[in-house]
This record gives structure tokens, sequence and C-alpha cells, in this order.
């Protein structure tokens, strides 16, 4: 059964123009997905409307098949969808320790968000010998690792990742990919954004294509790597920069 | 009238969906203008409250010159400025000291005293435009309140008892009239400044910046010179009034100029109207000083005029905070004769 | 060398109130990004408040903070959410917050101006003529009190903010809005909380200032230019800043009141101001420029 489901979700922000027109998309339980397109698409659009920090103006954005579209962004958590945000959203005159504790904000309990900070410490070593850093003042890196580590602290059923590897040199991203690799085994469902589209689609099984707000394509991502057509078609220019990239990253 | 042509470099800005330019509202424009103009010359027409209607009349002007002159900075650049009446203040004194000091008459000086508020706006923009925002509004508060200071505690100027001028040298029944008239030329003088600034390449810029100042920044705008220029030359005509009104008062006291309710009539005005739009502070004044006009005449008391205008700032600013004739213009029922953008 | 030591004193003082006045409107500003230009006019409203219980009843205006913090509270909840929630998401929310407490001043200040008329007030309780000499210096006990009362609050305040799980989801909404929702904590709730407590502090500094300046309805102005000036140099939703701000001007507005006579003390706010936005326009404490 379809753990998320947007139903042609029309969004957009205050009281500017829609950005999103109708995209209708479904994630199963337990699957990793991508979403690929240009910049200003509104890849990031469809999280935040996920997320509950923009309420969709039409169409029905369904949880379990129970409505969760317009729903106050805490509320949205609780039910177990997390987001990271593409600027990563730390609180920056915080402890790193600090900030996996508000990441426990909705458990009462301190005993068992003390447990869990354990956890995240013991999955990233480096976030435990930076336990008592400010986190505005880490690297990019680093900050990335705390906020999976902060979103982690939810313990989500489905985690939503915005373009993880913006501003991260390569074996930076490769770590960050690891990680969401492990994210995978852990259960958690994977809803992806990444403009490296190579390493986007590496790390996922399907990818849905948006383009000026609207959903272009919906397909296994080893077939839109492999496919020429496709590739031709929709991400011609795009991958082509993408593999020229990371070719000369490597 | 050049119509601009609009520079694709610059960030596109939106406006009104008819861009038909027609002759209408600038033969109507000119008929009120030619109107007023008449006015005086209507005495047996008016009769007994003659000297009142010219009086409602200048005070009207005066805030047609001020609202139209503190939306170039506050409506089409967006930096809403709280302490404008400084300016105000400044034109007062500038034109009463020479007035003063070597007998020349404000009516004649103003302009003087405009110049003088310009270079004042220039250094103070200087210091204040260096922040956006929030901090820009409560530093022009600062500004405000510092020169009310200053002006309250100046010996020279007769610290908060202020100065008394020589009585203009007309007659009762004629007195209104030279007032009037210069009135009449400082604020179509602004007006026509306000059509000008509104639309030329520096308008574009100034809205670019309003609209999103980093992105007018990166788009090659020179932000700070384009604030800066719009603070400087906002303040001419606020100047020039200040000159006029204290003139016909006949004396300059700090609590006159220096008051924070001055201001916020000229912000009042500018919104209630339409910010950023030619026509808004114009329409804006008219309703503000006729609705003064009757409240005071109802409660008579000023305290309760102040409620007022607490009230309709308040309910403009919820409910319409586009103005009349930003509001108008988006549903398509702006008439062609306030169609001045 | 005693006289300087004696001025630091009553710059001090004096500098506590003023911190306690500032915290408030920077918390509001920090949290929710509220200029609120109607926080003067609370505080003259919170002392008319203090004022009648104190020539009523007899209340101490100490007492009176039993009132007048939880009214300011509720008002402050009536307030934030009667208002705010319809001009959230307009782009330049900040000056519009500018200028619909520019509104609510107005209407505060036309209500209290025709009520009680512009005459001066303070309550005087007894202690307003008393000092305290320790050596030669010269400690009056009404600022003495004032100070200690606004220490004491501020300490309460701070220990909600660091102690507390409310006051870390206010410190998270500070720091990063977005990044607060996204935790799980309800950002209008919080904001409801901070406005809330913001005005709760406007309504404690009343009481004290009740008997410490003189007010009348129209007197809101000076101090709100004052409280703006000291958290734009603190460095605008700093309170840190907020209050280091207030120490240190109050401190430099009375050696320039010992020196140019007591009018022109507040230039020294002023000044500094401008001093500031030409050296560092974020402020002493300030990252840049926050819009
Ligand atoms: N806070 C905002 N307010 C108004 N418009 C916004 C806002 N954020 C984004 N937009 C607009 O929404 C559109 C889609 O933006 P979005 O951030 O979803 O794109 P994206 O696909 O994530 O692009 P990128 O690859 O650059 O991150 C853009 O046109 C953008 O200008
Ligand atoms: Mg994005």
């Amino acid at each position: 059964m379809a753990l998320l489901e947007l139903q042609e979700v029309t969004s957009g922000y205050a009281f500017g123009p829609d950005i999103l027109q109708s995209v209708s998309l479904t994630v199963d339980e337990g699957r990793a997905y991508c979403i690929i397109g240009p910049n200003g698409a509104g890849k990031s659009t469809v999280l935040k409307t996920v997320a509950g920090l923009l309420r969709p103006r039409e169409g029905q954005v369904l949880l379990d098949g129970t409505s969760i579209g317009g729903l106050r962004p805490d509320l949205v958590l609780a039910a177990g969808i997390c987001y990271v945000p593409q600027d990563r959203s730390l609180f920056p005159d915080m402890t790193v320790k600090e900030n996996l504790v508000m990441g426990g904000f909705l458990q009462p309990d301190r005993k068992v968000v003390s447990e869990r900070i354990e956890q995240i410490f013991d999955m990233f070593p480096i976030l435990r010998s930076r336990a008592g850093q400010h986190a505005g003042t880490m690297s990019g890196g680093e900050q990335q690792m705390l906020a999976l580590g902060r979103a982690l602290m939810t313990q989500p059923r489905m985690m939503m990742i915005d373009e993880p590897s913006l501003g991260l040199a390569p074996q930076v991203a490769d770590q960050i990919f690891e990680t969401i690799a492990s994210l995978r085994q852990m259960g958690i469902t994977l809803l992806l954004v990444e403009q490296n589209v190579l390493r986007g689609l590496e790390a996922t099984q399907d990818a849905f294509l948006l383009d000026l707000g609207t959903l272009r394509l919906e397909a296994p991502s080893d077939r839109i790597l492999d496919d020429p057509r496709i590739r031709e078609l929709y991400l011609g220019r795009q991958l082509q920069r993408g593999t020229e990239a990371e070719t000369r990253e490597n | 009238m050049t119509r601009q042509r609009v520079e694709p470099s610059v960030i596109a800005v939106e406006r009104g969906p008819s861009r038909r330019r027609s002759r209408g509202p600038l033969a109507a424009v000119a008929t009120i203008v030619l109107l007023l103009t008449l006015l005086p010359l209507a005495r047996p027409l008016i009769g007994q409250p003659y000297n009142y209607v010219l009086q409602i009349g200048m005070v009207g002007l005066m805030w047609i010159a001020l609202a139209s002159s503190w939306n170039i900075i506050g409506g089409f650049a967006g930096y809403i400025s709280l302490g404008h009446n400084v300016f105000y203040g400044i034109g007062g004194y500038a034109s009463g000291l020479l007035l003063l000091y070597f007998d020349w008459s404000p009516l004649l000086t103003w302009p003087i005293a405009g110049l003088l508020a310009v270079i004042c706006g220039f250094l103070v923009g200087l210091v204040t435009l260096r922040t956006r925002g929030p901090a820009f509004i409560i530093s022009t508060v600062a500004l405000l309140l510092m020169v009310a200071l200053l002006f309250d505690n100046w010996e020279f100027v007769g610290a908060s008892n202020g100065l008394s001028l020589p009585l203009p040298p007309f007659s009762i029944e004629t007195v209104k009239i030279p007032f009037y008239y210069a009135m009449l030329l400082i604020a179509v003088g602004s007006v026509y400044l306000s059509y000008r600034v509104a639309h030329s390449k520096f308008g574009l810029a100034l809205r670019a910046i309003a609209q999103d100042e980093t992105k007018a920044e990166v788009g090659g705008i020179d932000t700070r010179k384009m604030k800066v220029t719009a603070f400087s030359i906002s303040a001419f005509f606020v100047g020039a009034a200040g000159a006029v009104w204290g003139y016909s008062l006949t004396y300059l006291r700090p609590a006159i100029f220096f008051s924070i309710a001055i201001a916020a009539e000229m912000v009042l005005m500018a919104i209630i109207g339409g910010r950023g739009t030619v026509a808004g502070p114009v329409v804006g004044a008219i309703l503000l000083v006729t609705l003064n006009e009757i409240s005071v005449s109802q409660f008579g008391s000023t305290e309760l005029n102040i409620v007022v205008t607490g009230v309709i700032m308040l309910v403009v600013l919820l409910f319409f905070p586009m103005g009349v004739v930003g509001t108008l213009r988006e549903r398509g029922k702006l008439p062609s004769i306030l169609d001045w953008d | 060398m005693s006289e300087v030591a004696q001025v630091m004193i009553l710059g001090l003082l004096q500098g506590g109130v003023y911190a306690l006045m500032a915290s408030g409107l920077t918390l509001m500003f920090g949290v929710m990004r509220i200029v609120n230009l109607a926080h003067g006019v609370f505080i003259i409203a919170a002392c008319y408040v203090a004022y009648f219980l104190f020539v009523g009843p007899g209340w101490d205006p100490f007492a009176s903070l039993l009132v007048t913090i939880p009214l300011f509270f509720l008002l402050g909840m009536v307030i934030y959410r009667s208002l705010f929630p319809r001009i959230e998401g307009s782009q330049r929310f900040s000056e519009m917050t500018v200028l619909l407490t520019f509104g609510i001043a107005l209407v505060v200040e036309g209500f209290l101006s025709y009520f009680f008329t512009g005459t001066f007030r303070s309550t005087n309780p007894p202690y307003t003529t008393d000092a305290i000499l320790i050596g030669d210096l010269f400690i009056p006990t009404a600022q003495l009190y004032a100070s200690m009362t606004s220490l004491i609050l501020l300490l309460a305040l701070w220990g909600f903010l660091f102690l507390t799980r409310t006051g870390y989801a206010v410190r998270a909404t500070m720091q990063n809005r977005t990044a607060a929702q996204i935790v799980g904590v309800n950002v209008r709730r919080i904001s409801t909380i901070a406005f809330a407590i913001g005005m709760a502090l406007a309504g404690a500094s009343g009481s004290l200032i009740s008997f410490l300046y003189p007010f009348f309805p129209n007197s809101h102005w000076r101090w709100i230019a004052i409280l703006l000036a000291l958290i734009v140099l603190g460095g605008l939703g700093s309170l840190k800043g907020a209050v280091v701000g207030a120490l240190m001007l109050a401190v430099a507005a009375a050696f320039v009141s010992d020196m140019f006579g007591a009018t022109w003390a507040p230039i020294t706010f002023f000044g500094a101001l401008f001093l500031v936005l030409l050296i560092r326009p974020q402020g002493l404490f300030g990252r840049e420029a926050r819009v």
C-alpha cells in the first residue's frame, strides 16, 4: 500500500503564483525515490508541501490514506515524515548536542532522547567529537551529517532530503550517500531531491522528473539512467553535465 | 511626454495589466489644476467662508505634497521613513530664520528651504540607508526624536517656545491667497516629480529595490546610490511645504513640526491611497484631510482624532494593504482619471 | 573618583530597568520578526494601571506587578492572535508589523489621552524619596528596588529560555524558524507565548517606571525611540545584546546627563545608534542584516 500519495496537488508561496500544478505521485513504503529536474522546477516545493510548510491550494496529500495536506509541520512530523531542507536549517547558536536534543523535541521522555543521541553518535562518530561545538561553525559536510542525525532523532518512517550533496566536496558527498544507503537499510522510506542526477538516480529505485511545476515522467531510476531516449529527451544536457562533472571530479 | 523604454536587463516589475496610455487622465488632471488655480478668483461664488475654503485648500495641498514626496522613498523604493517630518521642520525653520534675519519672505525662499532639506536628506540618507527593513525604520524614528530634542533645547531657535515670525504683509481679506498659490505650486510640483520618477528608469530601479533588493543589486543596480538619491529628492517638497506652512502660522515651534503624528499622517495617506502609485498619496491626502475636518467638527477632540487615525491605519493594513488605488487597479476598476502610473 | 563611581552606579541602576523594557521588545523581534512600535505605549498603559491601583486601593507599585504581568500577558495573547496571523506570509512582514503596531500605538495613546488627559502623573510610594548611603555613594532606594526587580525578572526569563522545553522552543524559533518547524515546534503557539511574554515584560516595566519617571500618554514615543535605539544597537533580536546595550548606554547617558544636563541624556542613545549604523549596521551582537 502506498505510504504517501499526492493527488493533483497545486501549491505555491504566500500570495505568489501556483508553483506546483496538479502534481500526482505515489511513494511506497520502504522504497527510495528521487525527484529530479532543472533549477526552479519546484522540487523543493514538493517537499515543503508534504512537510506542511506550505498548504496545498488544491488536491490531496495522503499518508496511509488519510489526508495530511495543510496540517501543521509538527503534526506531519509526528505522523512520521521528516524533512531535511536544502539549507539544512540547523540552529546555528546551539551546540551539536543541543541541536540533537531539539531533534527529539516531540519525544517528552528525556531518557529516550539521550539514548537516541547516543545511537546517533554511534552512527556519526564525528558528531560525538564535536558535541560541544556550535552548529554554525561546522563545515558543510558536518552540518549535513548533523541535519541527518537530527532528523533521525524523530525516528521517522519516511525522510525527505533536499539536495544532500549541495556544496560538498566529492569525497564528503560520497560519505553522505553512504549514510543515505544505510538509511535505506534501516527501512526508512526515502524521498530525495538531488541536482547531481547521476548520484541521485544511483541511490534510489524510482525517479520523478519535474519540470515547471508539473510531473513529466515517472520511471525506475536505472531505466532513466540506461534509456538513451529518455536521457536525450528529458535529461540531455543536464545528465551530460552531471557526467562531465563526475568525470572531472574523478 | 516620453514613453520610457523598459530595459530588459532591469528586473521585470509587475504593473497593471492594461498598459494603454490615453490622453484622458492628462486632460482631467490639467482641468483640475486649472480649477484649483482659478479658485481664489471665485470669491463672489464662495462668499463668506472664503478664507476657510482657501485654508482647507492649502492644508489639502500641503498634505498632497507631503504624502507624494514620502511615497518616493516609502512607496517606490519600499523604505518606510517614520521621520520624514524632520525635513518639514528643517524647511520651516530655515525659511523662518531667513525671514527674521534677512527679511526674505518664505513665500519666495521655500525653494531654498527645499534645497537645504535635500542636503540634510542626503547626509542622513548616507547613514540610515546603510540598513534595511526594520532597522532603517527604527533609525528614522530615532532621527526624528533626536532632531526634536535638539530643537527643543536650542536657544538660537527659541528652544521649545519656538520663534515668532512677523505677520505677512497682507490684508486679512487677501492673506490666504499667496499661501494658497505657494502650496498649489508645491503640490503640483511634488506630484509632477512623483510622476516623473515613476516613469523613469530611476523609478524602475527603485521598484526593483522594493521588490527584492538583493536581486536588484545582482542585476547591476547601484542600489545605494538610488536609495540615497530617492531619499534626498523626497525631502525637497517636504522642506518647501514646511517653509510655507510655518509662515502661514506665523510661529515655529518644535512640537508643531517634529511631532511623530505628522509622520504618521504622511505614511497613512500614502498607504490609504496606495503605496507606490502616483495617484495614491493624492487620493489618500484628500480622503484623510476631509475625514479629519469631519472628525474634528464631530468629536471636537484631538484625542479621539488620534484614535480614528490609528483605527483607519489598522483597517487599511489588515484589509486593503494596497490602498484605494492599488485595490481598484487589481480589480480592474480604477477610473482612468486616476491611472497615472 | 567617587563622583565617577556615583554616576556609574546611577547609570547601572537605570540600565537595569531599560534592559527589562528592551528585552521584551527584542524578544518579539527575535521570535516573530515583529517590530513593536506599541511597546512603549503598553508600558505607559501599565503605568496607568499601577497608578490607579496606587491612588485607589493604595497598592504599592511592586504589588501591582501581580496585576500588570498577567494582565498584559493575556492582552498580548489576544492581540497577537487577533492581528498578526492576518499578515503572516506577506513579503515584507517586519515592515507590515511596524505599521500595524504604529496604528495600535496611536489607538492606545488616543484612548489614554482621552480618558486620563495629558497631565504628568507618577506613583509616589514612600521610598521614592529615600536613599541609601554607602560611604559617600548615594543610592536612591526606589532605583535600587526597581533594578533588583528587573534583574530578578530577567533571570526568570533566562531560566525559562534555557531550562524549560518551551524555552528551548522559543530559542530555536529565534535562531531558525523553519528549523524549529521541522523538528516539531508549533511556531504559532510559540509566537503567541513569546509575544505574550514580551507584553508581560512591558507590563512589569510599567509598574516599575511608574514611580521612577513621571508619565503622560504621549511620553511613550520618547521611550520607544530609546528602546528601539537600544535593540538596534545590541543587534535586533539578540537578548544578550539588548541587556548589555541597555547597561552600557544607560551608563553613558548618566555621564552625558552629569556633564551636560539631563535633557541631553537621550541624545546618547540616538547618537550611539547612528554611530553603530555607520560602523557596524548589524549592531553589536547581531548577525548580518536579518529582515
Ligand atoms: N520562499 C519562496 N517564496 C516565493 N517563491 C519561491 C520561494 N521559494 C521558491 N520559490 C519559487 O518557486 C519556484 C520553484 O522553487 P523550488 O525551490 O521548488 O525549485 P527547485 O526545483 O527546488 O530548484 P533548485 O534546484 O534551485 O533548488 C521557483 O520559481 C522559485 O522562484
Ligand atoms: Mg530546491
